[in-house]
């Protein structure tokens, strides 16, 4: 891996996350490839003896293209309650460590996320932050995401709901 | 008004008097929302005497294996010895009290203190003093020790419940009718249900009796609430889709709601399970059971009063399948609750079945849910506009007084329905609601008796 893929990759997920937060939920989707498998395990506090507290059986999200297609398309009904009125989101995307994978034109990207966002005239932002474990493809010199596990480290989530996508 | 004494918080009999005659007209007075005089009342008088839900037997399986819960504030732990029993305590060391095990789940043969390690086995017993005969002497009988149960531990098909109060009345007695709807998907199938995973946790700013609420006798908000998916072609574009069927209101407070297919909305029969599993459901539920299982789609409904169920028909990428989810809303403040939700499925479904059913569950509940994500949105709304002074003004001057009127002196009890409660021919009633608020009230008020 080389400089150069390291900062495509890096400027993907900067913009990937201006998307989210500008709300091109549509723009930001076509950025998956189409056997995507999107998922975020529900985090568990567990002694040190057992290692992780990654419990990969229940999950927060478990999407496809598809499924992540029809949450667009509910964000974009009269009726979303819990974005109308939108929330002001802002994704932070740090610590981006790229790996090189079997496929030549295939990386596997770890990123940190910070996620703050603030809800109509409340004082408090709710916030969730973790890592993500995406893989990302170049094909024909555009990059698709081909998976992402996104583990939050928070065991009991501070945010009312996950109406928004990480 | 004259004459009232402040027995506590300034809410006396006179005031609880005056709340029942409200409630009998279908009237909540809003102040009592997420007033702090009342949850502190609801904390002693209803959480320290009704049976909580702590998990599910499928959650333990080897000996060793614990979880740890909230009965409220209390600490709890759940572990199974070595004979296979699960015993509860309270997850605090007898020597101070610490915070004893505070991973979520995993498992030993002891639990060891890290302020002065004492140490415990699987049956609670003290096991081990650090220099215990040399610093207690002949003092300490170990025996004295253990860990504290919970005083009363009960399970009803796989559901294991604490009591706080040594005197409560029998958890069979408790859940009393509403056994027989919670069997239509607890006992319907050979080996019951189990947990899948661990449970999905949020933290939600309302007050617990607004998801009590909701899950117990409010289909009337779906066709609003969850437009967004009737928009998608998810839901029946019927706005009363959600009104078919049966609303029972039930003994100590419980909730049941069971839905039947309406005009334009099918779904196959037995809430769309395999029919290989149908000459289980046959052989598991009565005739009566089976009249009603046969047409439902939905079961919703709360046993009073913070655990509730729903067990529907939900899809995912175009497909329907039926699961479970328990609930509890662990009141954490007047206007705060922490969410914990278990997805279940039969253990005897096919695997391809159990794994389809968890995605439906996960696409369409939980926080990211595309219809609890607004329910949670909606909860919070009606805690915000409860705190103001307008809205909790106890002598309710400013008419403040929220609407359970729905189906009153209109919709009588449907006689020929085969189930145990009183069964209303439409979910569309507020008749389950003011059932539980009834109860809720006669808690708080038999405490006062007591006192006198």
């Amino acid at each position: 891996m080389n400089s150069e893929i390291y900062y495509e990759i890096t400027r993907f997920l900067t913009r990937e996350a201006r998307l989210l937060d500008d709300r091109k939920f549509e723009e930001w989707l076509a950025l998956f490839a189409d056997d995507i498998v999107y998922r975020m395990p529900v985090r568990v506090t567990r002694e040190s003896k057992d290692r992780t507290g990654k419990d990969n059986a229940m999950t927060y999200f478990e999407e496809s293209k598809i499924s992540l297609t029809t949450r667009v398309k509910r964000l974009r009904t009269s009726s979303a309650w819990a974005e109308d009125p939108p929330l002001h989101t802002r994704h932070f995307v740090s610590n981006i460590d790229v790996e090189d994978c079997e496929h030549p034109d295939e990386y596997k990207v770890v990123s940190y996320f910070l996620t703050k966002r603030s809800r109509g005239v409340d004082h408090e932002a709710e916030q969730i932050f973790g890592e993500r474990h995406d893989v990302l493809r170049r094909v024909n010199g555009e990059w698709k995401i081909h998976s992402r596990t996104i583990y939050p480290d928070q065991s009991v989530l501070t945010v009312m709901n996950l109406s928004m996508f990480l | 008004m004259a004459g009232r004494h402040n027995v506590r918080n300034g809410i006396d009999k006179e005031l609880l008097a005056e709340i029942k005659q409200k409630l009998e007209q279908g009237l909540f007075p809003q102040w009592m929302v997420t007033d702090p005089d009342i949850y502190d009342l609801e904390v002693d008088k209803i959480f320290g005497r009704t049976w909580q839900y702590l998990g599910h037997e499928s959650e333990l399986k080897e000996a060793g294996d614990y979880v740890t819960r909230w009965l409220m504030d209390d600490p709890v732990l759940l572990v199974k010895n070595k004979k296979g029993e699960i015993n509860v305590f309270l997850n605090s060391c007898s020597h101070r009290g610490t915070h004893l095990c505070t991973a979520d789940v995993g498992n030993r043969k002891t639990f060891t203190c890290p302020f002065h390690g004492w140490s415990f086995n699987t049956d609670g017993e003290l096991i081990g003093v650090v220099a215990g005969d040399k610093v207690f002497g002949e003092r300490l009988n170990k025996q004295d020790w253990n860990l504290h149960k919970i005083p009363r531990v009960d399970t009803y098909r796989g559901m294991i419940f604490g009591n706080l109060d040594p005197n409560a009345m029998p958890l069979e007695d408790y859940l009393g009718d509403l056994k027989w709807y919670i069997d239509l998907f607890l006992a319907r199938s050979d080996g019951g249900m189990e947990v899948i995973g661990a449970p999905q946790r949020w933290v939600v700013n309302t007050n617990w009796k607004m998801s009590t609420e909701n899950f117990g006798g409010d289909p009337y908000h779906v066709a609003t609430t969850h437009k967004s998916t009737v928009e998608l072609g998810i839901s029946p574009k019927d706005p009363f889709y959600a009104s078919y069927g049966h609303q029972v209101k039930l003994n100590h407070g419980h909730c049941v709601n069971v839905s039947t297919t309406g005009p334009g909305f099918s779904v196959p029969s037995y809430q769309g399970l395999p029919e290989e599993m149908w000459p289980m459901f046959e052989r598991n539920l009565s005739k009566e059971q089976l009249e009603v299982y046969k047409q439902t789609v939905v079961i919703v409904g709360t046993c009073f009063p913070n655990l509730s169920f729903h067990c529907p028909v939900h899809g995912n990428e175009g497909h329907l399948h039926n699961y479970l989810t328990l609930r509890i809303w662990r009141p954490i403040g007047p206007d705060k609750i922490e969410i914990w939700a278990w997805f279940l499925i039969d253990k005897a479904a096919p695997e391809e079945y159990k794994m389809q059913s968890y995605k439906g569950y996960v696409a369409s509940f939980g926080p990211s849910g595309t219809l609890e994500a607004d329910d949670t949105e909606i909860w919070t709304r009606v805690a915000k506009a409860s705190k103001g002074k307008m809205a909790r003004n106890r002598e309710m001057k400013y008419n403040n007084v929220l609407n359970y009127m729905m189906g009153m002196d209109k919709i009588e009890p449907d006689e020929s329905w085969p189930g145990p409660g009183i069964a209303y021919p439409t979910c569309f009633v507020d008749y389950a609601l003011r059932g539980m608020h009834e109860y809720w009230l006669e808690l708080l008020t038999k405490e006062y008796e007591d006192e006198q």
